[in-house]
């Protein structure tokens, strides 16, 4: 990938919750960064610290310590008032649950992410309407998310993620409550968005498929981002895992490794459906 | 100001929460603003005869308060006398009043009978609706509320003060509310309630109506038997008598009527908002400020208290007259400076029932919405 400009830049961050001997680390001095164009996927296990990552990066979150770059505004230096203006302006927000507003239409629910206060009602309206319509949603603008299935409700949310045009694009476990056809739609939509509209797409995900269209996978664990990690898919429950700390078995000559214990039972119970051989 | 969208779409969605909202509200306000048109009612009723009476100065035997519970007795014999000395006095006439229960065809009636000079005719009938204007001998006219409660007409008799009264007119503005005005001249009163030379009031006319407070102070002090006062003071202290033990008990009700508004408006404004409270924190996640979410919530308790208005005033305007049909005694006079002080008590409610759930906007954590 040519050189491009750096969209997030998170330079020896570190985030503490509570305090004494009740504080826990969940980021340890952490540099990561994102660039115009590419899609970063990070990975690790649960409570590694991975929505820590996406939140103290979409300034949801201050961290204990450390400097963060949004676009180039050093949001640790801004305070606590102006960090809205950074969320709606410069960054793009998709979330597993989809989090759309039940009572507004999905035209409704990317406009007033829009307009506010200061956008004219009719050109807000006609940005909703081109982003809904480059998704595939034009005949979709006046229903409830309730009217809509689920590859829809993300593609709302995808939406109204890109509806200020910003520069940064964060994306937690956005295909995790998609059905695989589905998932895969927006993985490669994800991806089409960060090469055509030029946006750093940060992705957090346990879904291994997402792999196929990332530019680059980081690992985080412990609060830690790591290189040397190798790692493998869980065939009972899709998860990514660290070869190294995974529980594993051995089928047909074959090394198969687990999130926990309870898919290696359940692999061990039916190898042949799990392993994808003849049973 | 246009309402926001967000605001507009959440009130409207929860059709029944409205309903349940703005009903609270509406039955509130009718509440209140029907309580205080009945209040204003009775209050121009009560006090209405003795501001319509032509007259600067009452006198009345010391110990009288109001013209309701008048036991006065005053001797009338010296009175132009003692009076001619007193230059600014222009002229004067006795008026006896008696509360007294009369009587047609075996109903019982609560009336005041006033006995006038019907030269002067101050202190008679304030309008003549029907009929003859003056009564004559073993004649009367009354009120028509009278008329209106007990079916009294031209041509009836009454039983009043031991004898029969023929009905010869009918006027208006002599109604208290729980009793009415009826006249007869004051030779007739004199003879019928044995107060030959007796009068209950004396009216005094001046010749400068604004020096009336100084010309009564001056006769109430030359004689400690007597109070004297001006039509307006006495007016109010006729007000004061019979709605004097009202105003408390009407300020509780009013304030309970506000409470029950505030409660259900506050309740409803409160859930609506707990129940939102993971869109809230979506918009907040998505770079909206506390002041947008709040300006959200404030005008959805603005537009219910609104709507509330609107429905609670409309029924108090609308109900008033029928219900002033259907039961005489309330007497509904609805002020449109009632109606806009009605409007600043909304708001107030809506404010305060928006208060409370602000405070909740405000301790939403926006990352509680990464959680699936």
């Amino acid at each position: 990938m040519p050189d491009r400009r750096v969209i997030l830049r998170m330079h020896a961050v570190t985030k503490v919750y509570g305090a004494g001997d009740a504080a826990v680390t969940a980021l340890d001095n952490v540099d990561f960064q994102a660039q115009a164009g590419e899609v970063v996927v990070i990975m690790g296990p649960s409570g590694a610290g991975k929505t820590t990552v996406l939140t103290i990066a979409g300034a949801l979150l201050r961290p204990t310590a450390g400097r963060i770059e949004v676009a180039g505004v050093d949001t640790t230096g801004l305070a606590e008032k102006e960090l809205p203006a950074v969320r709606r302006g410069s960054v793009g927000f998709i979330f597993q649950s989809f989090n759309l507003l039940e009572s507004l239409t999905a035209l409704e629910n990317v406009r007033l992410v829009i307009s506010g206060d200061t956008a004219t009602a009719r050109s807000a309206t006609n940005r909703a309407r081109e982003l809904l319509s480059m998704l595939g949603l034009a005949h979709r603008l006046k229903s409830l998310p309730k009217q809509l299935s689920g590859g829809e409700k993300q593609r709302v949310a995808i939406a109204r993620a890109l509806a200020n045009n910003p520069d940064l694009i964060l994306a937690d476990e956005p295909t995790a409550n998609l059905d695989s056809k589905r998932g895969r739609e927006v993985m490669h939509l994800l991806r089409q968005i960060a090469i055509e509209l030029d946006k750093a797409v940060v992705i957090v995900s346990h879904d291994h498929r997402i792999r196929e269209v990332a530019h680059r996978v980081v690992w985080l664990e412990d609060g830690r981002f790591r290189s040397d990690v190798v790692t493998a898919r869980d065939t009972v429950c899709g998860q990514v895992v660290e070869v190294e700390a995974a529980p594993m078995t051995s089928f047909n000559g074959q090394a198969f490794y687990f999130c926990a214990e309870q898919c290696l039972k359940l692999f061990e119970a039916n190898p042949h459906r799990y392993a994808g051989t003849p049973g | 100001m246009r309402v926001l969208l967000i605001a507009r779409k959440n009130l409207f969605s929860e059709r029944t929460r409205l309903a349940i909202s703005v009903g609270g509200i509406a039955l509130s306000v009718f509440l209140i603003t029907f309580l205080l048109s009945l209040f204003r009612g009775w209050n121009e009723k009560v006090g209405g005869f003795v501001e319509n009476v032509d007259a600067d100065i009452w006198i009345a035997r010391e110990g009288t308060t109001d013209f309701l519970a008048a036991g006065s007795f005053l001797p009338v014999e010296g009175v132009d006398e003692r009076l001619s000395r007193i230059d600014e006095v222009e002229r004067w006439s006795p008026l006896i009043v008696r509360p007294m229960t009369a009587s047609k065809d075996g109903t019982k009636m609560d009336v005041q009978l006033v006995g006038y000079d019907p030269v002067s005719a101050i202190g008679g009938p304030v309008r003549i609706e029907e009929g003859k204007g003056v009564p004559g001998p073993g004649e009367v006219i009354v009120d028509e509320g009278l008329s209106r409660r007990y079916g009294v007409d031209i041509g009836d008799s009454i039983g009043a003060g031991g004898r029969d009264w023929r009905v010869v007119g009918k006027s208006s503005g002599g109604d208290f509310v729980a009793s009415q005005t009826i006249f007869i001249t004051f030779d007739q009163a004199e003879e019928a309630l044995q107060m030959e030379g007796l009068a209950t009031f004396l009216l005094l006319q001046v010749t400068r109506p604004s020096r009336a407070g100084l010309v009564a102070g001056m006769i109430g002090n030359a004689d400690p038997a007597i109070v004297t006062m001006t039509g307006d003071e006495f007016a109010a202290s006729t007000r004061d008598r019979a709605l004097g033990d009202v105003i408390p008990i009407l300020t509780v009700i009013l304030i309970l009527a506000f409470i029950v508004g505030l409660a259900v408006a506050g309740l409803t404004i409160y859930t609506a908002t707990v129940e939102k409270a993971r869109e809230y924190g979506i918009l907040k996640a998505v770079g909206f400020t506390n002041g947008y979410l709040y300006r959200v919530v404030f005008e959805q308790s603005l537009v219910t208290g609104l709507l509330g208005f609107l429905l609670g005033a409309g029924l108090t305007v609308v109900l008033g007259p029928f219900t002033q049909q259907l039961v005489p005694q309330f007497v509904i006079l609805v002020r449109w400076q009632d109606v806009l002080g009605m409007a600043g008590f909304t708001l107030l409610m809506t404010l305060l029932a928006a208060y409370v759930p602000t405070r909740r906007l405000a301790a939403i954590d926006p990352v509680a919405v990464f959680k699936g």
